[in-house]
């Protein structure tokens, strides 16, 4: 076959998934919250309502440092969400969507992008929120806002290439989704939402920067207040992370596949 | 050689074989095939290729880069600052459960700030021409400075300049890479200079805010002295009367003495009436003396205390007041200047204890082998990165190609 033959192709494919992936949308959101309107609001209204109460306890309770707690713990808290939600439903992802592999156009990759599309744009929305009205009460504006859209790209991104191999893990071994679900517990006070790694004492600093969230936190805090203090992160870091779990991910889940499709 | 001449025409025969339905003239020369069909994969277009490219960048174009390494450490024999950055650590340290953090003084990280930002260029850039320091001729194209506008520059030198601070132990590294070792350690020699110049002027800084409020009260408690000496000799020259006290001293002593004689005169007179008449002339003295001293004794009252008489001049009372709050002031004055200059004292030695200095550790070297490019590293990253890229942009056609079909 020629090269334009596949590049042609390639596209017609591209066009089909995306109205593939954008029907698993509709139909995600109709399983999820139920055919009435209100249903679309409750999934704005769950980042909003949480971040709101984790940055309503630190402001009341911590005292006044150079950062804003609110702003600091809820739109933290915001983007931790993504990640949250991405890979806790990851697991469940396969078993709850297995009927619709019998239509040959769907494959799974397809339901993890559909669902990873709603939740990113969800929070993404209420980050919006959240910036505005903060600039409303406040009238700081974060200082690089495109660090931010660049945090919140990368968390969906990680999250997403996470989930895939927590996907394809739970596929392969019964019972790992506990597991995952613990692990995103215990991750939120590692992840570095709750602390900028220039609090930390040095030996701790260094391990936390194994941590990739915690680069993403970093960029994010940097885009918020970034003359306030002293960021470290490393985007190409967080980068080798995005790539080698999308590509074990995906790779992983092209078995998955196979092992299904024998059953 | 033969062997294999001979081994290959019965797999070449029975792949043609098996070939030959679908294509009859696929008849390529069997050893260049291999490496034909390979060169035409989009893993070695894709992956191979740019790696080999990038290869032959690194081993055969890219310049040879020197490094200069330095080290110092900025010392504050006084507390160390950043009372804020500390209460920063124990919030987080409380969030955490305790934990301890290492202390870096906020001296050091200036300089480190200092070392990186675009001020320390241009400083740098006065001495020693960057510009010209990084497109020596024998700078490769790729790696030598490509714009010369002050912000690019800025950014060029931090890729070529890391400074790095070891919280632990506070110790500075700065490294200064370039296409000739003696350039690279001109540089380092420039930039610790200007750090140098930096921690003294900051160190003079601190030195004079710490001095600066004891000499100002120095100076006000001096001239507070002044004041109130010049008031004691203007109320001197005034009242023409050197010692106040002493005057109301002799004063109570003469009326004292009035009182005595009196006393003395009338004694004098009552005994003398037990047997003189009395209107015997030699009385008569006598009266006349008591009198007198009563006079004497009422004007001396009257010119010590009553502050109504309409005769001008100062009452002795009020003099005295005025007398003793101007000495009062004296010596008030005296103990403020005596304690403003022990303050003024424990001020200097206080800065004498927070002088900052910069201690160099290591010189810069002068490079003997060119460390950088690393060529390795570089070489590899760059094949696994477009590896995993391909791996991922394969697995995703892949996806996208199964909707199609």
């Amino acid at each position: 076959m020629s090269l334009r033959g596949e590049v042609a192709l390639v596209l017609r494919g591209a066009r089909m998934q995306r109205r593939v992936i954008g029907a698993l949308i509709i139909r995600e959101m109709h399983t999820r919250f139920g055919r009435h309107y209100f249903g679309y609001i409750w999934l704005f209204f769950e980042p909003l309502l949480l971040g709101t109460c984790i940055g309503l306890i630190h402001l009341l309770r911590d005292s006044p440092s150079t950062f804003g707690p609110f702003e600091f713990y809820a739109i933290g808290y915001v983007v931790y969400f993504i990640f949250r939600g991405i890979i806790n439903r990851a697991s469940s992802a396969i078993t709850g969507n297995i009927g619709l592999l019998y239509h040959r156009t769907i494959t799974l990759p397809d339901i993890f992008f559909a669902r990873h599309i709603i939740e990113t744009v969800s929070v993404t929305g209420v980050l919006v929120v959240f910036l505005f009205v903060l600039f409303a009460i406040n009238g700081d504006f974060p200082e690089n806002p495109t660090k931010i859209a660049l945090a919140m790209i990368g968390m969906a991104l990680l999250s997403q290439g996470i989930a895939l191999v927590a996907a394809a893990a739970t596929e392969a071994v019964e019972g790992i989704e506990r597991g995952i679900h613990a692990i995103t517990y215990l991750a939120l006070p590692v992840c570095g939402m709750f602390f900028l790694v220039e609090w930390l004492p040095d030996w701790l600093q260094e391990l936390a920067l194994y941590i990739p969230t915690v680069h993403i936190f970093e960029l994010l805090r940097d885009g918020q207040f970034g003359s306030r203090f002293r960021a470290h992160y490393d985007i190409s870091y967080v980068m080798g992370w995005i790539m080698v779990t999308h590509l074990i991910g995906l790779a992983a889940l092209r078995i998955t596949r196979q092992r299904i499709g024998l059953e | 050689m033969t062997i294999s001449m001979k081994l290959s025409p019965p797999i070449t025969l029975s792949e043609s074989a098996v070939s030959q339905i679908g294509s009859p003239q696929n008849q390529a020369p069997q050893p260049r095939s291999w490496l034909f069909r390979f060169w035409r994969k989009p893993f070695f277009l894709l992956v191979i290729l740019p790696s080999l490219i990038a290869a032959f960048y690194y081993y055969a174009i890219a310049a040879p880069q020197y490094v200069s390494e330095a080290r110092f450490v900025v010392h504050s024999r006084g507390n160390d600052g950043g009372l804020q950055a500390a209460a920063m650590r124990a919030a987080a340290g409380a969030a955490l459960g305790g934990l301890g953090g290492g202390a870096s003084s906020s001296e050091t990280n200036s300089i480190r700030d200092f070392l990186s930002s675009l001020d320390a260029v241009m400083q740098a850039d006065e001495k020693l021409d960057l510009v010209a320091l990084w497109r020596r001729p024998e700078a490769d194209f790729l790696a030598q400075l490509w714009f010369t506008e002050p912000e690019r520059l800025a950014r060029f030198y931090n890729q070529m300049v890391s400074v790095a601070l070891d919280p632990s132990t506070s110790v500075t590294t700065l490294r200064v890479r370039s296409f000739r070792p003696e350039d690279s350690k001109e540089l380092a020699e420039t930039l610790l200079g200007a750090a140098e110049t930096l921690v003294n002027r900051l160190s003079e800084r601190i030195r004079n805010d710490t001095l600066q409020a004891a000499r100002y009260e120095v100076e006000i408690s001096e001239r507070r002295v002044q004041q109130s000496s010049t008031a004691l000799i203007r109320f001197r020259e005034q009242e023409k009367e050197l010692d106040s006290a002493g005057a109301v001293q002799a004063a109570v002593v003469l009326r004292g003495q009035f009182e005595g004689s009196l006393a003395q005169a009338r004694a004098e007179l009552t005994e003398r009436l037990q047997f003189m008449r009395p209107d015997n002339p030699a009385l008569q003295a006598t009266r006349n003396r008591i009198e007198a001293l009563e006079r004497q004794i009422a004007a001396e009252r009257s010119r010590h205390t009553d502050t109504t008489s309409p005769l001008g001049g100062a009452i002795l009372a009020s003099q005295l007041a005025e007398y003793e709050r101007l000495m009062l002031e004296r010596e008030f004055s005296n103990k403020q200047l005596a304690s403003a200059t022990a303050g003024l004292e424990v001020a200097r030695m206080e800065a004498q204890r927070q002088q900052l200095y910069l201690s160099r550790i290591v010189q810069p070297n002068l490079a003997v082998y060119a460390l950088y490019p690393r060529k390795i590293i570089n070489v590899a990253s760059i094949f696994l990165g477009l590896a995993i890229a391909y791996g991922i942009g394969r697995l995703l056609i892949v996806g996208m190609r199964e909707h199609a079909s």
